[in-house]
């Protein structure tokens, strides 16, 4: 198939699509849900192509991903095992990361509700402001500030309860 | 009063944090800092949390070979099928369930518990609205484009004349369509709605054999909101997940037009 032309709807849409892959991961809990969510939601973008009003694309698309994530998770009954993800070709995570640290990480977010890891994602990952999160939700920004706060308090609190083992490799 | 005597906020903090002060602001925070470790600590952990989580999905950010497709045509199998073969178990295990209920006294002698329709009524709404507002290509069975025969249909199966399908426009959502249910055992009807970006909210409409009129009610749970009310011999249950105050206005828009 032809890749379409960049200044089109759908080429524009393919180059957001790395983006728009890392943050749909960063929602999801796993490298397939992650993968559904970015296909159902280009999906769902095309199909409502006419109703873009031409101005920030990026943020429109994020807004509907974000809106079909909460809509899904509602599905998922909480404290579902983690899938344990097929090697599709894995985004290696860096280096440096001590493995254990990140799977805590990993576990503290998975505990967030869909509303504040949305927000939290939105800050950290993409970069958004406050007031442009408060606008995209569309929710006042009061709600964006105690979501995020939130989020990092539950974070910190489940970081610091793991705490209790702590594993030392041999010098 | 000049900028460094300003009282430091928690919304400083995590904007310090985000990396979205100016210079001027940064100067201010860090003074504070300086004479508060407290909050040194928090934003420390706030920093510490915000570089792990870039590190865990940073790799993410790459095109893979099968991007074009995407873009293209939609794939045999979309990942809303395979979750809806995930919602057609969950069906199943409830259908086990209801029998299990059914049968279950006469092998346990466990007492049942008699719930009356007002009762029942807003945990239908959710669990509706639970499983059909998170399908993507099966939402609804008739879809906005047959909104006539969507009315016809579903009044006469609930029996009643004049059904209207509430039109919701005014509040920016716009019917996606409507499905046929069981509501406390009869038939009953689902609508749909959605607004630009894709939020859904339910409506739903069951028969309701107590005949008994209440004024607006309202249940919560698990983040999703419920309005619901009983007028004569028909309830009405106002579903979504979003803020009390915009349900609401929908609950109240769809009780004007619903047919009294």
């Amino acid at each position: 198939m032809k890749p379409p032309a960049p200044e089109t709807f759908e080429g524009q849409i393919l180059a957001l699509l790395p983006s728009l892959r890392r943050y749909s991961r960063s929602l999801t809990r796993s490298d397939s849900d992650g993968e559904d969510l970015l296909q159902d939601c280009v999906e769902k973008v095309l199909a409502r192509r006419t109703q873009w009003r031409g101005l920030n694309l990026r943020g429109w698309v994020l807004t509907i991903m974000t809106n079909l994530y909460r809509n899904q998770r509602r599905t998922i009954v909480r404290g579902n095992l983690v899938d344990i993800d097929g090697a599709i070709d894995v985004a290696a995570p860096e280096e440096s990361t001590d493995p254990l640290e990140r799977s805590r990480l990993e576990d503290a977010l998975n505990g967030l509700s869909e509303d504040h890891r949305a927000v939290l994602m939105l800050v950290v990952i993409e970069g958004y402001t406050y007031q442009e999160v408060a606008d995209m939700l569309d929710i006042p920004l009061g709600t964006v500030m105690s979501r995020l706060s939130r989020a990092r308090q539950q974070l910190a609190e489940h970081m610091k309860s793991d705490n209790v083992i702590t594993l030392r490799r041999p010098k | 009063m000049n900028a460094a005597d300003q009282p430091v906020t928690e919304a400083d903090l995590h904007a310090y944090t985000d990396g979205l002060l100016a210079d001027a602001d940064r100067s201010r925070i860090e003074a504070w800092l300086r004479d508060n470790p407290e909050d040194a600590a928090r934003i420390a952990e706030w920093q510490a949390q915000n570089a792990g989580i870039k590190a865990m999905f940073s790799g993410y950010e790459k095109s893979r070979p099968g991007d074009g497709d995407m873009i293209g045509k939609p794939p045999a199998l979309s990942p809303s099928l395979k979750r809806l073969a995930a919602v057609a178990a969950t069906v199943a295990i409830f259908a086990a369930g209801t029998l299990a209920g059914h049968y279950g006294p006469a092998l346990f002698e466990r007492p049942q518990l008699q719930l009356t329709a007002q009762e029942t009524f807003p945990k239908e709404a959710q669990n509706a609205f639970l499983i059909y507002a998170s399908e993507v290509r099966h939402p609804v069975e008739v879809f906005a484009n047959e909104e006539a025969h969507l009315a016809t249909w579903l009044g006469k199966r609930l029996a009643i004349s004049n059904l209207k399908v509430p039109d919701l426009t005014s509040l920016n959502y716009h019917l996606v369509g409507g499905r046929l249910l069981p509501v406390d055992g009869k038939p009953g009807a689902m609508f749909m709605y959605e607004n630009q970006t894709g939020e859904r909210l339910t409506v739903l409409v069951g028969r309701n054999t107590a005949n008994k009129t209440t004024s607006f009610r309202f249940a919560s749970a698990d983040n999703i909101e419920t309005f619901y009310w009983i007028d004569g011999e028909l309830g009405y249950a106002v579903t979504g997940e979003i803020s009390r105050e915009e349900l609401r206005k929908v609950a109240e828009e769809c009780y004007r037009q619903f047919p009294s």
